[in-house]
């Protein structure tokens, strides 16, 4: 069964993107990480032009990261005071990507940029988490958790910025410079890649904000909601890229498959199922890698999109 | 899938002698010539049949008005990534371009009359204006992949011999062929001519048109996203959202993406 697609201007079996937000959407259950990052990848694998895949996905973050975030809001998950900063650096990230992505095409050159991103976030990203998670199964030993403090002393540069203030949930103090300034690189990402950012933001409240993991994972949702609510209104109104439909056929998957894959991933040994997402995510940074490297079947592309 | 079965009416009003052959008797029966691309589309099929004088040849043309097409080349940058390094604009070629005929229209055809009545690749490739080119080599070269850019996107074709005829009394056969319609081709006017051949020259000519529309609601959607991109965007927003706090609530425990 298939259906044409008005913004992307071609018809796909009805089963593909379904199929693919059902995968994506149980990988992100299973491991607890975004699957914007899969998703827009695959769908250009599966023929729809990258600004459209990219703006596309964005949209159907909204839905699935909906689902989350409300689900940690009833936790009181949310560090609201935190999300707001990140939220006013992701807003501008945003306004600056959405300009980046429109010069970049009209150059031509968004195709490229789009996967060279790709190529070091998910390389990155993905050789980071097969490392750590290979190290720990061969010395079990060593990967017993450890709490993290909230205010252990910081370095003396991220203590010497102005602006510090206390973010009582999640017992840290920062500057406020800090959080805007890393929503506004997310931001930046959120717009080429047509990812809520969840994969970079983790780590980053983790390492670098020194936030409780409880309060990370539903404040980074909160934040990747209205980031990707932003993104979708600019890709929509500024470059004409997000298809509807699309993005209604990914979401019925997604949504779903992200609550089944929660229900699972509870079940799961967690190291194995790390290493089985890293090797998931080289697999797709091959394969861009190929198509930047390998000669092209076809030396002439379709000139500006849609 | 959906498939429409399309042909053609090519009325006798149509119809006109060429080169001087005083009687012509090329016709043609059809059901309905426009095609909707509605929700479920995903191309369509054309046929053409109609009536011919004994022992002639056909070749059915298939074509888009000429029009402006630019293209972005690929190039090899640092010798070692392939990405988008310039662009080429491409005149006085149609966007869709399709050919049948009875036989290969090489043998059929003399030169000179496909050169006149613009049918071939190699008949294209004379007419085409490419720019900006360094040299003529470099024109053939970005000739030939504007020609593979356009198969594999299936806007241009040539398949061999899917005209067929059969004898209907010693002064008259009829033809038919049918085709995929590639759901690739974007909405728009397109001309069929179906030409007769004897002796190596086109002996008569009729025309016909085939429209390509969006309908429904693939028009209101895409209408909405070029035309109408705040609303467009906030009703995809909102659709996410309820989908969102939808699933929520039916599952009522902790998870989703992030």
């Amino acid at each position: 069964m298939y259906l044409y697609l008005p913004v992307a201007l071609t018809s796909v079996n009805i089963f593909l993107p379904v199929g693919l937000g059902l995968a994506v959407g149980l990988l992100s259950g299973l491991f607890g990480v975004g699957g914007g990052f899969l998703m827009t990848p695959l769908l250009i694998m599966l023929g729809i032009p990258s600004a459209v895949a990219a703006a596309t996905d964005s949209n159907q973050i909204v839905a699935a990261s909906t689902s989350g975030a409300f689900a940690h809001w009833r936790m009181g998950n949310i560090d609201f005071k935190m999300g707001i900063y990140l939220l006013v650096g992701g807003f501008i990230g945003g306004l600056v990507g959405v300009e980046a992505v429109k010069a970049l095409r009209a150059m031509g050159n968004i195709d490229f940029v789009i996967k060279m991103t790709y190529v070091l976030m998910l390389g990155g990203v993905g050789a980071y988490m097969f490392i750590e998670s290979f190290q720990n199964l061969r010395n079990k030993d060593a990967a017993k958790p450890v709490e993290r403090k909230a205010d252990a002393p910081k370095s003396g540069f991220l203590a010497s910025l102005p602006f510090q203030t206390h973010f009582e949930k999640s017992g840290v103090t920062h500057s406020a410079l800090l959080p805007v300034i890393v929503g506004g690189l997310v931001g930046i990402l959120a717009a080429i890649m047509g990812v809520g950012g969840g994969f970079l933001m983790v780590p980053v409240m983790v390492y670098m904000l020194r936030m409780p993991m409880h309060v990370v994972v539903g404040t980074s949702l909160f934040q990747v909601l209205f980031t990707c609510i932003e993104v979708t209104f600019l890709q929509a109104w500024s470059n004409h890229t997000v298809d509807f439909i699309l993005a209604v056929l990914l979401l019925l998957g997604s949504t779903i498959g992200a609550q089944v894959g929660s229900v699972f991933g509870r079940k799961l040994k967690g190291e194995q199922l790390k290493i089985l997402l890293s090797i998931i995510v080289l697999a797709v940074t091959v394969k861009i890698v190929f198509d930047l490297v390998l000669t092209p079947g076809l030396l002439l592309a379709q000139a500006g999109g849609h | 899938m959906r498939n429409f079965i399309l042909a053609l009416t090519i009325t006798a009003a149509s119809i006109f002698a060429a080169s001087g052959s005083a009687s012509a008797t090329l016709t043609a029966n059809a059901n309905h010539s426009l095609i909707n691309i509605d929700f479920m589309y995903h191309g369509s099929t054309v046929s053409v049949r109609g009536e011919a004088d004994s022992g002639v040849d056909l070749v059915v043309k298939i074509t888009s008005p000429e029009a402006h097409q630019a293209l972005k080349t690929k190039g090899k940058v640092g010798g070692v990534l392939w990405m988008n390094v310039g662009q080429l604009e491409f005149e006085h070629l149609p966007g869709y371009y399709a050919l049948y005929a009875t036989k290969d229209i090489d043998r059929i055809l003399d030169a000179s009359e496909r050169e006149k009545y613009g049918i071939g690749y190699d008949v294209l490739g004379r007419k085409a204006e490419i720019r900006p080119l360094a040299n003529e080599e470099d024109r053939a070269k970005w000739f030939s992949e504007f020609i593979k850019f356009k198969e594999e996107s299936n806007l241009y074709a040539t398949p061999k011999n899917i005209v067929t005829t059969a004898s209907k009394d010693s002064a008259s056969a009829s033809y038919f062929m049918k085709s995929d319609w590639p759901f690739q081709a974007p909405p728009g006017i397109y001309d069929v001519t179906v030409y007769a051949v004897k002796n190596g020259k086109v002996a008569e000519e009729a025309h016909s048109k085939v429209t390509v529309e969006q309908v429904g609601i693939v028009k209101t959607l895409s209408d909405m996203a070029k035309n109408n991109a705040a609303t467009y965007g906030l009703i995809s927003i909102a659709a996410a959202l309820l989908a969102g706090f939808g699933v929520g609530l039916i599952f009522k425990k902790d998870g989703g993406a992030h």
